[in-house]
């Protein structure tokens, strides 16, 4: 499913126009990223959390030409999925 | 790095803020949309949403395990799992300075 679907689906579940289910979408989203991107750690019960985590910089190699290359230090967000989620992926 | 949580009242708020719809409803409208996201990730294997990432479900093998406490070997059965690619647009706004 992509991101118009999940609008539609959204929309029809609660008979709302379009623009309005797809402004609650993105609203939701904007929030998770917003939040990570200002180092906040994210909790959604039932769905799963998410934590920023800060990689230092460390010397790669570059597996085509085997040259050594520094890899810059980098933030990367780490999701774990909440207890509901991973019951209806598993029941 | 801030010790702040995002919770769901809050994402709840920030739509209700832009709706005249009661929170109630919009609280609702939210928990509506977690369980259609649930659903979509188990029944298509993936949700993708751009800008954002993608959530992936793939299949673990069943593994032999062993229970740390009796030392009893088990097997733990096959089970799937989720993980979370983000796209490259969130990733640039996470990292630059």
């Amino acid at each position: 499913m992509n991101k118009s679907e999940l609008v539609k689906a959204l929309a029809e579940e609660h008979m709302l126009p379009i623009d309005e289910a797809s402004m609650m979408v993105d609203t939701f989203f904007d929030c998770l990223r917003d939040a990570m991107v200002r180092g906040e750690r994210v909790e959604i019960r039932g769905f799963g959390s998410f934590k920023v985590k800060e990689y230092k910089s460390y010397l790669g190699r570059n597996p085509k030409t085997g040259t050594n290359v520094e890899v810059p230090p980098k933030k990367l967000p780490a999701f774990r999925a909440g207890k509901e989620l991973k019951d209806v992926l598993n029941g | 790095m801030s010790d702040k949580t995002l919770t769901k009242a809050e994402i709840v708020d920030a739509i209700y803020e832009k709706t005249n719809r009661n929170r109630a409803e919009v609280k609702n409208i939210v928990e509506s949309l977690l369980k259609i996201m649930k659903q979509a990730i188990k029944k298509d294997h993936a949700l993708l949403i751009s800008g954002f990432g993608k959530f992936e479900a793939y299949d673990k093998q069943a593994r032999k395990g062993r229970n740390p406490q009796t030392d009893e070997t088990i097997t733990l059965p096959p089970r799937k799992v989720v993980v979370f690619r983000l796209s490259r647009k969130f990733r640039a706004e996470l990292n630059q300075q």
